[in-house]
């Protein structure tokens, strides 16, 4: 047995980590696996940097930023497999939500909200001397801040919002009292904020970008030289965890599973929703249903493939937010090509198919 | 007038982030009549924006357990925060490996444990540092906007030279004086002109 430290963030799409501990994958795969619940991504990333953990799901951009060394010591990383796609919500306040619908004389707003709906908001504040709306993301390196920054960006509204971070498991409480009037998060603090009625959904992240890595298995480059066949065989486990969350029976399992104290620690009415493709709107509305909301394998695994053009997609995204000023385009394409890892991904398929014909 | 108070003598305000309360007493108690002024907060991101906001702290102490520290990370994308010195707790045995990897000179640094002697040169050391640091951040970026300025001047009186059949003295008073007249600065005046001779045949 070998033995190995996983970072997470308990969210909805931990999934995989939970569904692979619980059924004994790990163990099949000859790991003896610590999964090691982490309270904010800034540690998690150190953590992993410094060594004090092996492997960690990650943020799809944030193994980019660490082999680029933005906001934190240089240290490459690789991803050998996309954990999940889709999954985030962007939640208002009551209070956003009633000065869109006064705005536009509605009883009721169309799901996904177009960003214009929110720029004649925006436009109105503008006009009364009013404080600029502020929105939370999780992390500056994330799908979640890039979308919100895509959808604000189709109405050029980016530079009168003001972005800020908040953690996940804050967002519902920040909303209830003010600080913040809105927020991207993944599950299930969107529903968790619906269901207390203190937010409304507007739209979630597959209406704005569809099918792109979300969540990443994230190690450090030194520790993969050190260990390639470890690597390989915990990517095996995962995809294995993976693929068993693709049949709808199981993620309600894997939703009684993510409940726990030492995972999400959240009732299963607030995770479950996500999992079987229901978007929780407001409480006096009917769900949506979005079939790839938490999507976990598909296309033939090739979703769980960390491709160059995923990497290009994401690096793209930085650039537009003006994160990647200071590097050449050369730096940017050689980050890409290192850390997102199409070729160990084929050996962990490789890998799980010949111990499928051995068995 | 009143006499400035010198720098080392001056009360700072600390704003203290951790849920354990043990170790937070230890730390105002290590703290008590010396010129750190201590406000214990638990874990909890909407306060936390809220008081950074009526505290202007003079520096951060955080648990680096706290959830709260991805909105520290973050600060910097609020126009109205200053970048603060921030102090870490790691209790973890391996704290040397998190030393090393949280971004060095930044304002981080990392604390063991929290023995009454140590945290105030502890505190003393990450406040010098965070000074030192910003120092020469800025004085780097003087350099840089002085080297820039000069390059816009150059090209600026090459191009008169060159479009007005101007000595490089002539065109450099010539500078000078519309700088003096406009009461700009020159590069002010060497960036418009480069903006209108380029458009001029």
């Amino acid at each position: 047995m070998f033995s190995m430290s996983v970072g997470f963030i308990p969210l909805t799409d931990a999934a995989p980590l939970v569904v692979a501990q619980h059924l004994g994958i790990f163990t099949r795969y000859g790991l003896d696996v610590r999964l090691e619940k982490q309270n904010s991504w800034a540690t998690l990333r150190d953590k992993l940097q410094a060594g004090l953990l092996n492997a960690a799901e990650l943020l799809a951009p944030m193994p980019l930023a660490s082999t680029l060394g933005l906001a934190s010591k240089k240290t490459p990383m690789i991803v050998p497999l996309v954990l999940s796609q889709n999954g985030n919500a962007f939640t208002v306040s009551k209070r956003l939500h009633y000065d869109l619908l006064t705005c536009h004389r509605l009883s009721e707003l169309p799901f996904p909200l177009p960003a214009k709906a929110l720029a004649e908001v925006v436009k109105m504040r503008k006009e009364n001397s009013l404080q600029k709306l502020r929105f939370a993301t999780v992390f500056p390196y994330s799908c979640h801040q890039y979308q919100l920054l895509d959808w604000l960006g189709s109405e050029k509204i980016v530079d009168d919002v003001e972005l800020l971070v908040i953690p996940p498991s804050n967002m519902a409480e920040s909303l209830e009292n003010g600080s913040i009037d809105g927020f991207c998060v993944g599950g299930p603090w969107n529903a968790k904020a619906v269901r207390n009625n203190v937010g409304v959904s507007l739209f979630s992240s597959y209406d704005i970008w569809q099918d792109k890595p979300e969540k990443v298995l994230g190690v450090s480059d030194s520790f993969y030289q050190q260990y390639p066949n470890e690597i390989i065989a915990l990517g095996a486990a995962l995809l294995d965890a993976c693929e068993w969350l693709q049949h709808l029976p199981n993620r309600f399992e894997a939703a009684r599973w993510l409940s726990h104290v030492d995972y999400l620690n959240e009732p299963v009415e607030v995770i479950a929703p996500s999992l079987i493709g229901s978007c929780l709107r407001s409480e006096t509305q009917d769900p949506v249903y979005i079939p790839h909301y938490n999507r976990f394998s598909g296309d033939e695994a090739m979703a769980n493939c960390p491709t160059t053009e995923s990497a290009k997609f994401l690096a793209d995204k930085m650039l537009n937010a003006g994160q990647l000023t200071s590097l050449s385009v050369e730096q940017i394409e050689q980050a890409q090509k290192s850390t997102f890892r199409p070729d160990i991904f084929t050996q962990i398929q490789a890998f799980r198919n010949n111990r499928k014909a051995q068995l | 007038m009143i006499d400035m108070q010198p720098d080392h003598t001056s009360v700072l305000n600390i704003l203290l982030i951790d849920d354990n309360e043990s170790r937070a007493n230890a730390v105002k108690e290590a703290l008590r009549a010396s010129r750190y002024r201590v406000k214990h907060l638990l874990s909890s991101g909407a306060s936390l924006l809220k008081k950074v906001d009526e505290l202007q702290p003079d520096m951060i102490v955080i648990d680096i357990e706290s959830p709260d520290r991805d909105i520290l990370d973050s600060l910097h994308m609020l126009s109205n925060f200053n970048p603060k010195p921030i102090v870490m707790f790691c209790e973890t045995q391996d704290s040397d490996f998190i030393t090393q990897s949280v971004r060095s000179g930044v304002s981080a640094y990392v604390v063991g444990d929290t023995d009454q002697k140590r945290v105030r040169p502890i505190l003393d050391a990450a406040l010098a540092r965070f000074e030192e640091f910003h120092d020469m951040k800025k004085a780097l970026e003087d350099t840089r906007s002085e080297l820039a300025s000069r390059k816009t001047i150059d090209q600026a009186k090459r191009l008169l030279m060159q479009k007005k059949q101007m000595t490089e003295t002539d065109a450099f008073h010539a500078m000078r004086k519309m700088a003096m007249d406009s009461g700009q600065k020159i590069d002010e005046v060497a960036k418009t002109l480069l903006a209108m001779l380029k458009v001029l045949p």
